[in-house]
């Protein structure tokens, strides 16, 4: 038992193709597929990516797929959370981009969208875009140690799934210690060690984002272990290959 | 055989009573006066004992019948009221009294064939104010109950002596909650019964607030102010579903 | 320079003033405030009008925030219906008393303050409305000073006052990326400090005394200071201007208007 995770399809389809034709080709084979949000984007045909994963042909997977930082600029354009007029995005993209985005998504999916989840627990995993900060919250092996800690520990998981950063990363934190001591107006000082242990962090890739090369993650959730896959894929017959 | 059990306020007459319930073969009847519309005792005998028979305005030729058959019979007698039972009357029955020591007088010790030692009680019967309201199908945001209760029995709505009461909660649970001034905290105890999680529930809960100088407005104002609107029960029933065919079927759980 | 850090006043005009006093006492150099001017306390005007007139550097707590951008705090704010209700209503008649200049004062408070390696916040760094309780688990709480860059964090929001240091913090972090070798990592963090100053107006830590910090820049002294004063006159205070006397109960008791937040980390994502 392994799951796919996924982020960043950007409305890509010939890259979530190329994805799932992977995935069907491991050997051990993959029981759930998760999508960690920016389903949609800029540079693709985004109701067809809808519709691809609204409905999967016999015998595929059910894709599970959250929220992520495109869905809540679309969210916003439609006055449906958030701030209006989706400002992250018209500074990140600007005038053309607010159109594109508004133009490419329909009432209709921009309804489905809605109804996704933020993030999902499963065993002592999250799987979430960003992370419980934010859909913004970019994670990368960049970001200060303490920070992803901190990240870890609101997960309230041993393992967090992110996908904000489009990276493919494993960041594990085998152990750490913190002295803490406490005085108030009725208690003397109290000290106590905290530690962490065994905790990891995974950016799970990118699928769509760069053209030709699509990026995800399988983890085998008994044994702990994570892989990333890289899908180079064409569309002059160049046939579809792992690296 | 009957027994009449009386006592001040807070003594312990039902705490007795169940004590007496569990060492005995059932059935049994049990029967509280002066409850009227707010039967939080019996609701509280009945959830520990299903077998025992409440008797609540029911015809007397039934009682008696009960008497012939030599079941058990619990007469709980209200701290307000006067001891005398017409039904008593020439009927042959054990008095039991729970008073501390301290409350002891004349003529507790006259009336009673016993004499248990019960909490303490300092409420004074000239000053002492009842205020009761039935609070079926009310569901209690649990953080609100606690604060109010806190409140209440700290003096905030006048002096409070005792407080009783049967609360529902949102995850479906029902709680005996129980205090009496000079014993230690406020006693929650979970009912035994089914959890209830469609709808409000349609079974007895109630409140009892006994002391002097109530403000029974701000109380009832306040009680009220904790209480669950349809939709947040529907909201909070619909989690603990959710919950629950999680635990069944431990797929996995969203965030929301 | 000796420091005096004030937070969450509330309108409590006797409780500042007693606080003021007793700074002076002290012969504090500067005095620093971390917000919550208003709300629930029978003074509002009087409070602004008093922190304004001896230009203590302040930042904006939650309640400043409410009553500038009106109330929209989504109910995670309030630990129960009942607290809930409660804070409307505080809102609602502060909103209706409080003068147009002193609205504007509030709005124009900044967030954070810095002073050398000394930072100072409401409730956390992220938030307003985040309270950094002594139990906090301590990587989070380290993560919260490290957040500002600063040595010492000062902040307020919970209304019981505790000093806590933050030593010893190591972090082993190994990362492996496709194609690249394991790389691994160890994090040391100097020692941090929080301050938690309490509260001056609506004291929770089971008395009626006002509560404040006094720290010394130069020492890095930290002093816990409880300061007595008439909470008959606030209670009183609280029943003529119609506010419900639930506040003035709780207030007499050291027991604030309203509990804190089941869940303390919950950032409002408004």
């Amino acid at each position: 038992m392994q799951w796919a995770i996924l982020s960043g399809i950007e409305g890509n389809l010939a890259a979530y193709e190329a994805v799932l034709q992977d995935i069907r080709q491991q050997r051990s084979p993959v029981t759930a597929l998760y999508a960690l949000g920016d389903v949609i984007g800029l540079k693709g045909d985004n109701e067809a990516v809808i519709r691809r994963l609204q409905s999967p042909r016999p015998g595929e997977l059910d894709p599970q797929v959250c929220i992520g930082w495109w869905e809540e600029q679309c969210f916003s354009l439609h006055g449906l959370s958030g701030l209006p007029d989706a400002p992250e995005l018209m500074a990140q993209f600007g005038g053309d981009g607010v159109k594109q985005l508004w133009e490419s998504v329909s009432r209709e999916s921009v309804r489905w969208l809605r109804s996704l989840h933020f993030g999902f627990h499963e065993l002592d995993c999250l799987l979430i875009h960003g992370s419980t900060v934010s859909y913004a919250d970019e994670l990368t092996p960049g970001t200060p140690a303490i920070q992803l800690c901190d990240r870890l520990l609101r997960a309230d998981a041993n393992t967090l799934f992110c996908g904000r950063s489009g990276q493919t990363f494993h960041l594990k934190i085998p152990e750490g210690a913190v002295t803490s001591t406490v005085t108030t107006l009725d208690a003397a000082a109290q000290t106590m060690t905290q530690t962490v242990r065994d905790r990891q962090i995974v950016g799970v890739g990118s699928v769509g984002k760069e053209p030709g090369k699509a990026t995800y993650t399988l983890y085998s959730p008994y044994t702990n272990a994570v892989s990333f896959r890289t899908v180079r894929y064409g569309t002059q017959g160049k046939g579809f290959g792992a690296v | 055989m009957i027994t009449v059990v009386a006592g001040p306020c807070g003594a312990g007459k039902t705490t007795w009573i169940l004590q007496e319930l569990a060492q005995m073969p059932m059935p049994a009847v049990y029967i509280a006066l002066g409850a009227d519309t707010v039967p939080i005792d019996a609701t509280r005998v009945t959830a520990r004992f299903p077998q025992v028979e409440i008797f609540h305005h029911r015809p007397e030729k039934e009682l008696l019948q009960r008497l012939a058959a030599e079941v058990p019979i619990y007469f709980e007698l209200g701290f307000q009221l006067e001891t005398d039972v017409p039904l008593l009357e020439a009927r042959p029955h054990r008095r039991v009294a729970l008073v501390a020591e301290e409350n002891r007088d004349a003529g507790w010790q006259l009336w009673a064939d016993e004499v248990i030692c019960g909490n303490h009680s300092t409420l004074d019967l000239q000053a002492a104010q009842l205020w009761r309201a039935p609070l079926t199908g009310q569901v209690f945001d649990p953080p609100s109950l606690d604060e109010m209760l806190i409140e209440l029995t700290g003096g905030a709505y006048g002096n409070v002596h005792r407080v009783k009461g049967i609360f529902e909660l949102p995850d479906g649970r029902a709680f005996h909650v129980d205090f009496v001034k000079g014993l230690p905290g406020i006693e929650y105890t979970e009912l035994n019964l089914p959890h209830w999680r469609s709808g409000r529930p349609d079974r007895f809960s109630g409140i009892e607030v006994v002391g002097w100088n109530l403000e029974q407005e701000t109380i009832a104002q306040t009680v009220r102010d904790g209480c669950l609107s349809d939709g947040a029960i529907a909201h909070y029933q619909e989690q603990y579903k959710a919950l629950i065919s999680d635990e069944i079927n431990p797929e996995e759980s969203v965030l929301a | 320079m000796k420091l005096a850090v004030i937070s969450c006043i509330h309108g409590n005009y006797e409780a500042l003033n007693a606080v003021l006093s007793d700074i002076d006492a002290q012969k504090a150099d500067q005095i620093y405030c971390l917000g919550d001017l208003v709300g629930y306390g029978p003074y509002p005007n009087a409070v602004v009008e008093l922190i304004r007139s001896l230009d203590i550097p302040t930042v904006q707590g939650c309640w400043d925030e409410d009553i500038v951008e009106g109330l929209n705090a989504c109910e995670c704010s309030y630990p129960s219906q009942l607290a809930e209700k409660r804070g409307r209503l505080a809102h609602e008649w502060t909103n209706t008393v409080i003068r147009p200049k002193v609205r504007e004062y509030l709005a124009t408070l900044p967030m954070t303050l810095r002073l050398d390696n000394l930072c100072f916040v409401h409730g956390s760094p992220n938030s307003q409305h985040e309270y950094l309780l002594p139990s906090m688990d301590s990587f989070a709480a380290l993560e919260r000073v490290l957040s500002t860059d600063a040595d010492v964090l000062f902040c307020g929001h919970t209304h019981v006052p505790y000093v806590r240091n933050l030593g010893d913090g190591t972090l082993t972090v190994s990362v492996q990326r496709p194609g690249k070798d394991a790389l691994e990592t160890q994090f040391k963090t100097p020692v941090k400090q929080i301050v938690n100053v309490g509260s001056v107006g609506e004291p929770r830590h089971g008395r009626p005394n006002a509560t404040y910090v006094l720290y010394d820049t130069d020492t890095a002294q930290v002093e816990l200071r409880e300061v007595p004063y008439e909470v008959a006159k606030t209670c009183m205070a609280i029943l003529e201007e119609g506010l419900p006397p639930i506040f003035a109960w709780r207030l007499a008791r050291g027991m604030e208007f309203a509990e804190r937040a089941d869940d303390p980390s919950h950032v409002c994502q408004r």
